[in-house]
């Protein structure tokens, strides 16, 4: 008798021969070994954010890049979460979908609990800084860097999560390239922590679409259309997303031409 | 015979319409039928003294264990069916093992009760998905005596999983009659050496048999020396200071 | 290779799939901690940059934490690692308090560290942890940790990015190394003695500021919390943001 009750009621071996686990597998043919993401397939580049006095400025293109193809143009970035948070993700696009359906589900299953909306942006924070801390943890990381912006007492919020778990706040924040070519322009006006108070909403825009234009220079993997995000806690409605920015007024001659850039002063 | 009270009887944890847990009752009732155990919590340390049944001439009194040792500042007295109490107490001690492993200090004596209460309640499914360990509730009651950074001190610790604080507490076959007493005699100021004292007193009144350092056994729990259990002849010499004493009240 | 449809636990199948991993959970965030007991105080002090390779990600993220009851505690290293630990010990103190109705000593907080990291000790906590905080007796006590949870007292103990830059410093300036008496021309050494808060202050911000120059990770901004039998305070000094 066979002992493994998980065999019993089952045509036996002695009759018919060994079970072709094939056959069960048949989706699974080749053994293929469990796989979690390794590295990004369509990716999004950088996002970029700032504070200022009454809110937040933040933008992130619309390219979803296959390697070094640019293989989707239309892709949005920036997520909307309840009344006043945004997150801007950039990294692997298929993961920022599935962070972006969570998302989701959190802000419906927070408002079973209350009936205003009460989730806030470092609520919204640290939910994603636990989701990506656990799944880091699992080796099997939701691969991507996000930024998260909002108000909070009529405070503006901003901070960052990657798929390694780490987290910080700063008065300027940027994922990926935007790291190293926007925050040294975003420094320039506002370096240290206070000094946000000192921007106004225009100033930041202007500068933030001076970044994008920037990004599109000097980014292979940029795009001139862009999402741009305003958070003015001024405002009837906080929250406004404008779609389809495109950089302007933007130089593409030779070098020699441009004033300023080679050897041109005048 | 068979005694039906109702259809609640069988079910451990099924409520009468009255609102009772029958089989944990009647698990109070085991306590009843078992010897008598004595514990006196003075500013000085805690006494626990116990009664035991020498049912024969023959039988070695010395592998009739009702005080037990759970770790160096606390111990155990108990009545009731004694070999449940072995699981409790295996419990216990790897709970005070446990939290020295993961506090460096030594358990709370509360702490270490709670810890055993927990246990109790094992004979039905925990709330948060908790196996049941057991087929029944515990029949036995303990004592447990010991000293942290609040003093002595001295517990009662039900099958029901309720437990109490107390100055003094008697469990068992003669507990009405030696509660009693302990109402009478207690005071806050009592020493060590007169609980001692008190504690054999009570029992010697409550006991069948005659009095002495086969059939009853005392522990104590101090700061200074951490818990003990005395030898027969230490127990001997405490009856006989009691002896002596009573003659001369007389 | 055989293989069985439905998981049972008798048979004795084997889970031979290859996992292939080019994942590296882990990274450097820089920042440098520092701590040093007094007779009756301990301070714990940290830089407030936070870097990932030669990338400022914020110039103002502090990593000493009042956890309650009295004890400081940092873990530099890889931040999200840190955050975690921190707060699994804030966790794990509220779980102590419902359960034995008193305050946390500072050698039983030690000692739950240490269970923290170990229990992680197959994929560590990427963290130099430090404890600080009033012991028993009212003397200010540091514990130290290594990311696996070996753990030991100390008067002083500097941890993360600049560690080895102020260490030696500490070791001559707190425990006198290769200090001898003055008066003795050389023939005996300078006796230990406590250090009065304002001496470890101006220590550590010189720790601190020496560390910035000669460290990329260290800078921006210095935290020191000061800790007594009466609670902790902070203060911020300045470093150099370059």
């Amino acid at each position: 008798m066979n002992h493994d009750p998980f065999s019993w009621g089952r045509p036996s071996d002695e009759t018919y021969g060994s079970y072709n686990n094939a056959i069960a597998n048949a989706g699974n043919v080749s053994a293929f070994p469990k796989m979690n993401t390794q590295q990004p397939i369509i990716t999004g580049t950088s996002v970029i954010a700032i504070k200022c006095k009454d809110g937040i400025i933040m933008a992130a293109d619309n390219l979803g890049s296959y390697g070094s193809l640019a293989r989707f143009d239309d892709i949005e970035r920036l997520v909307e979460v309840g009344v006043n948070t945004v997150v801007g993700m950039s990294g692997d696009i298929s993961d920022l979908q599935q962070v972006q359906r969570m998302l989701e589900q959190l802000e419906i299953d927070q408002s079973y609990e209350e009936e205003t909306s009460a989730l806030r942006a470092e609520h919204v924070h640290e939910y994603l800084s636990r989701v990506f801390y656990n799944r880091r943890s699992k080796m099997n990381p939701l691969w991507n860097a996000c930024v998260v912006a909002g108000l909070s007492d009529d405070k503006p919020i901003l901070r960052y999560v990657d798929l390694l778990g780490v987290t910080y706040e700063s008065a300027c924040v940027a994922t990926g390239f935007g790291g190293h070519l926007a925050i040294p322009l975003l420094r320039q006006k506002c370096d240290f922590e206070a000094e946000y108070a000192d921007i106004s909403l225009d100033e930041a825009e202007k500068l933030v679409k001076e970044c994008m234009k920037v990004l599109y220079y000097r980014d292979a993997r940029a795009l001139d259309k862009y999402s741009l995000c305003r958070i003015d806690n001024n405002a009837e409605k906080k929250v406004t997303i404008t779609k389809d920015v495109r950089c302007e007024d933007m130089k593409w001659e030779f070098a020699q031409h441009i004033k300023g850039y080679g050897t041109q002063v005048v | 015979m068979f005694l039906t009270r109702s259809e609640y009887d069988r079910g451990v944890s099924t409520f009468s319409p009255e609102g009772r847990l029958f089989q944990v009752e009647y698990s109070m009732e085991a306590i009843k039928l078992g010897s008598t155990a004595i514990g006196i919590a003075t500013s000085e340390g805690v006494v626990l003294g116990v009664e035991k049944r020498v049912t024969s001439s023959l039988l070695e009194s010395d592998s009739v264990e009702k005080i037990m040792e759970i770790d160096r500042h606390i111990g155990c007295a108990m009545s009731g069916l004694t070999a449940d109490a072995r699981s409790m107490i295996d419990h216990a001690r790897v709970s005070s093992v446990t939290h020295d492993l993961h506090y460096n200090e030594s358990i709370g004596v509360e702490s270490l009760t709670q810890s055993v209460c927990d246990l109790a309640l094992r004979f039905g499914e925990g709330a948060s998905g908790e196996k049941r360990l057991m087929s029944r509730p515990f029949g036995v009651a303990l004592l447990i005596a010991g000293v942290d950074e609040n003093g002595p001190q001295l517990y009662h610790a039900e099958p029901s999983g309720t437990f109490y604080r107390y100055d003094a507490k008697a469990i068992g076959s003669g507990s009405e009659g030696a509660q009693a007493e302990l109402q009478n005699e207690y005071h806050s100021s009592l020493t060590l050496k007169e609980a001692e004292l008190l504690v054999l007193k009570i029992l010697k009144q409550v006991m069948e048999e005659k009095l002495d350092s086969t059939n009853a056994q005392l522990a104590s729990v101090t700061k200074e020396e951490g818990f003990k259990i005395y030898a027969d002849s230490k127990t001997a010499e405490i009856i006989q200071e009691l002896k002596e004493s009573e003659i001369d009240e007389d | 290779m055989a293989q069985t449809t439905v998981a049972s636990e008798y048979s004795s199948e084997v889970h031979a799939e290859p996992i292939e991993h080019r994942f590296n959970p882990y990274s450097d965030n820089g920042g440098t901690i520092l701590g040093i007991a007094g007779e009756d105080f301990a301070v714990l002090a940290g830089d407030t940059r936070q870097s990932e390779g030669y990338s400022i990600q914020s110039r103002s993220m502090s990593k000493v934490f009042d956890v309650g009851d009295n004890i400081l505690m940092s873990a530099n290293g890889f931040a999200a690692d840190g955050d975690a630990l921190v707060k699994a010990f804030q966790n794990q103190l509220k779980w102590y308090h419902f359960n034995h109705n008193k305050e946390l000593s500072i050698h039983s907080a030690a000692r739950l560290t240490q269970q923290l990291l170990y229990g992680k000790r197959f994929f560590p906590y990427y963290v130099h942890t430090i404890l600080a905080g009033v012991d028993e007796e009212g003397k200010g006590a540091v514990y130290s940790f290594d990311p696996v949870g070996s753990y030991e007292r100390e008067q002083c103990r500097a941890g993360g990015a600049a560690a080895s830059l102020i260490m030696p410093f500490l070791d001559n300036q707190v425990n006198f190394k290769n200090q001898m008496d003055p008066s003795s021309n050389g023939t005996k050494k300078k006796e230990l003695r406590y250090l009065s808060l304002q001496e470890v202050v101006n220590l550590v911000k010189d720790a601190f500021s020496s560390a910035t120059e000669r460290h990329i990770n260290v800078g921006d901004a210095l935290q020191i919390v000061i800790v007594t039998k009466d609670g902790a305070r902070t203060e911020y000094h300045s470093l150099k943001k370059d």
